[in-house]
């Protein structure tokens, strides 16, 4: 009997892990399509829901929270979808959130998408319908990845092209390659250099001029009867002050454009650099030149003028007396 | 000649069966139930089949999945891997190579135990003890395979199963988690509901034919030897057509 | 009890039977007559329809016409459950013992006692077993099953699973067939002793002539499906008819 007990034991247990087993498998499959538990329903109304079928998932952020429940024609242009929601989703699916029906994965089954498109509004209710956005539409997809690709084939194309009339062209290369522009800028920046200092020799010599003229500007006075003459004199006195400080203004832009230049060099900036710098140096150092010569040119007149004009012209002579 | 004879017996057999399965349902509610006898064969048939058809279901689901592999890893799905194998076991796979495994060991043991209790006057040793044979030998027997061997497909559907997660982490790697929500993800209703109704039919289909060659065995040793011989031959024949029809009136019911 | 008594109780009445298979008709107007506390032995060929008799004795056969009379019910007017009655006053020995394999000596007599409607419980149901097994000698072999056991013991414990519903009628079915001589003598002894205890009645098929000679007070000799001729041992030895005489030389 107690072999009989055993045995029945044995055959209950196993009849009761086989139900078991099925009773489990029956149950995860229907929790995925979510028909136990609470659930509420949501819709959404379509123009086309591309092939949308009863039981695909609703998902919430990429989260499944539900399933499709029905799926029924409004009118001959409109669908609405039926989507059973978990319950606790209630308290995060808001009115204003986008469903749209998308795809899982390029060619998995569809499933409809609820997104939050992050503006207050009060959570949702049973039976709210909520708004759509235009499906995603494969083919559009693929249409346009289509067009897209062979733009990006048409841009390539001219990218090697050009790519390749740059590796052609020798004359860029040995430009590039030159150290010619390098040393001619060197030789350059050495005559800059010479030039700023016979400026400045220039400039000493003037300002010598002019203080002695200022120092004996008593004598001058009292020498002066005319006027007009003592007028003519004053502009003339006058002009030679702007010269001067012209000519100092200048020498110091001068010096700091030598600077620049001076500072570049030493970086080791490549020859490119140099030519890009090139253009605006040499323009502004013919200018400061121009100006320079025009300045000194127009001093020598004046002084040259003051020398012939009587009442200086004993002054000078003590001076070329002393030297 | 020949093929009229041929014909004819077949026919034959095809109505005395008919017969045999219309005595099974004309019996089997009426009193008195041979419960105990019920219980001993559910024991025999379900409990003690199930070390072989866990055998066999473990490495078919192991093998199915080791076979897939390549060819999925070829067309870049290797991922969908445990829903094509959770599918097919428990489609197809599963209850059909459960119930030819079972026509195998069952059918043939039923065919020749009444067969030979047939040969040596058991069965009208029993009906002189005032047992009616048909339903202490035949409906007690029938009733545990169609009610046993369900459970044993879902056990084996288990295990296979089982066998395919193994598989899939002998060259990959899957938690066994993710394996199941994979599976029980790519499932449906009309995936298991179907593929469970058709176990019973199954093993209605083994139990009977083996008790009908069995109890319609041939004197002599050689008649128990092709009873038991035929009831696997025709129940593993049965248990395609059945599945045949199962698949076109779940098509028709739209459940694929 | 009593043995003028016995001999006007008929238990069996087998009148006018008739049944073929197809073209062959096995028995045709086939009487006998047995009493209570009777052994008849139905001496006929291989074929010649002994088998059938008894099996339509018991219901397992449709005999096409005749009538048989059970403690004067007639078994092919009874209903099933009526028909199990009758059945469980018959003690049916099997040519093939017909012990059931896969049971063990206990469970194959305990069979018979464990039908729906008999009401016995446990301790009764192991005491009858113990006795039927007592009486066939085989105490020890309880729990042991059918396949382990020699072909007498097997014998033995298939009378035992006769004789434990203690029946009124034995139906024995070649019980000598297949047995060597020394054993088939036991068995015929053992066959007269449990006549002699609870006072049976028996139909005894055979075509052993030893059998014949110790354990039969009538003989029907069957021929072409007739009672061809009846009587005891002796007087039949002594017949004439080359037919009844092959069976005795």
């Amino acid at each position: 009997m107690s072999s009989k007990l055993y045995k029945n034991m044995k055959l209950g247990f196993f009849v009761s892990t086989g139900m078991a087993l099925l009773i489990l498998l029956l149950y995860f499959i229907g929790k995925n399509r979510n028909l136990f538990g609470s659930n509420f329903v949501l819709k959404a109304r379509f123009e086309n829901v591309q092939g949308l079928k009863d039981g695909n998932n609703v998902r919430y952020a990429g989260i499944d929270v539900g399933s499709v429940s029905k799926i029924k024609f409004i009118n001959d242009t409109v669908v609405e979808v039926f989507m059973n929601i978990e319950n606790k989703m209630k308290k995060i699916i808001r009115k204003n959130a986008l469903v749209s029906i998308g795809t899982d994965g390029l060619v998995g089954n569809k499933v409809v998408n609820i997104s939050s498109i992050r503006k207050q509004s009060p959570l949702v209710q049973e039976n709210d319908v909520l708004i759509t956005r235009k499906p995603i539409d494969t083919d559009d997809m693929l249409r346009t990845l289509f067009k897209t690709n062979n733009d990006i084939a048409i841009i390539a194309e001219n990218l090697k092209q050009t790519i390749m009339q740059i590796n052609e062209s020798t004359a860029l290369w040995n430009f590039l390659k030159d150290d010619f522009v390098p040393k001619k800028l060197h030789s350059f920046v050495f005559n800059l250099d010479v030039a700023s200092k016979k400026t400045n020799l220039i400039l000493d010599d003037a300002k010598i001029a002019i203080d002695k003229i200022t120092n004996g500007s008593g004598t001058i006075s009292t020498l002066l009867y005319d006027t007009v003459l003592s007028n003519d004199l004053r502009n003339i006195v006058k002009n030679i002050n702007n010269a001067g400080s012209q000519a100092d203004e200048l020498a110091r832009k001068i010096n700091i454009l030598t600077n620049k230049i001076d500072a570049d060099i030493n970086q080791g900036y490549g020859p490119i650099h140099a030519l890009l710098k090139d253009s605006t140096i040499v323009h502004s150092i013919n200018r400061s030149m121009n100006n320079i010569e025009k300045a000194t040119d127009r001093f020598n007149i004046y002084m040259e003028a003051l020398k012939h004009n009587f009442l200086f012209r004993g002054y000078f002579k003590k001076i070329e007396k002393n030297k | 000649m020949q093929n009229s004879i041929r014909s004819k017996t077949f026919f034959n057999e095809v109505g005395n069966t008919s017969k045999f399965i219309g005595n099974f349902f004309a019996r089997f509610l009426q009193p008195p139930y041979e419960i105990q006898e019920i219980f001993k064969q559910c024991y025999i048939i379900g409990y003690k089949s199930l070390p072989l058809v866990g055998l066999t279901g473990f490495i078919m689901g192991l093998v199915l999945t080791m076979q897939l592999r390549p060819f999925m890893i070829d067309y870049g799905v290797e991922s969908q891997l445990p829903a094509i194998v959770g599918i097919a076991i428990i489609r197809e796979i599963g209850p059909v190579i459960t119930a030819l495994i079972f026509a195998g060991k069952i059918g043939s043991s039923i065919g020749a135990e009444l067969g030979s209790m047939k040969v040596t006057e058991q069965i009208d040793a029993m009906e002189v003890s005032g047992t009616n044979p048909f339903k202490y030998l035949v409906i007690s027997r029938v009733l545990a395979t169609t009610l046993m061997l369900p459970i044993l497909i879902i056990l084996s559907d288990a295990i296979s199963l089982y066998g395919s997660y193994l598989g899939v982490n002998i060259k990959g790697s899957i938690s066994f988690n993710f394996f199941w929500t994979q599976i029980f993800e790519s499932l449906e209703f009309r995936d298991v509901i179907p593929a469970y109704i058709k176990t019973y039919f199954f093993g209605f289909a083994v139990g009977i034919i083996g008790c009908y060659k069995g109890y319609n065995s041939n004197k002599g040793t050689e008649g128990v030897g092709s009873s038991a011989n035929a009831a696997v031959v025709v129940s593993s024949v049965m248990i395609f057509i059945l599945d045949l029809l199962a698949v076109q009136i779940s098509d028709l019911l739209g459940f694929n | 009890m009593n043995e003028i008594e016995n001999k006007n109780i008929v238990i069996l009445e087998i009148s006018n039977l008739k049944k073929s298979f197809g073209e062959i008709n096995v028995l045709d107007g086939f009487n006998l007559t047995l009493h209570k506390g009777e052994n008849i032995v139905v001496l006929g060929k291989s074929g010649s329809g002994k088998s059938v008799l008894i099996k339509c004795l018991v219901g397992l056969l449709k005999p096409d016409s005749g009538k048989i009379k059970i403690f004067n019910k007639d078994i092919n007017n009874q209903s099933a459950i009526e028909l199990d009655k009758i059945r469980s006053k018959i003690g049916f020995l099997f040519q093939s013992n017909a012990l059931y394999d896969s049971m063990t000596v206990k469970e194959n007599l305990e069979f018979p006692l464990r039908r729906h409607w008999i009401k016995i419980n446990q301790l009764e149901i192991d005491k009858m077993i113990l006795q039927a097994l007592y009486d066939v000698g085989l105490t020890h072999t309880l729990n042991m099953m059918p396949i382990e056991l020699s072909g007498g013991m097997r014998k033995r414990i298939a009378i035992a699973r006769t004789l434990i519903l203690k029946p009124e009628i034995i139906l024995y079915d070649e019980p000598t067939t297949g047995l060597d001589p020394i054993t088939g003598k036991e068995i015929i002894k053992l066959m007269i002793e449990i006549k002699n205890k609870y006072n049976t009645g028996s139909l005894i098929i055979s075509h052993d002539m030893n059998c014949v000679k110790l354990a039969s007070d009538k003989v029907a000799v069957l021929i072409d499906g007739k009672c061809f001729a009846f009587g005891n041992y002796q007087e039949l030895k002594l017949n004439t008819n080359p037919l009844v005489k092959q069976f005795f030389e």
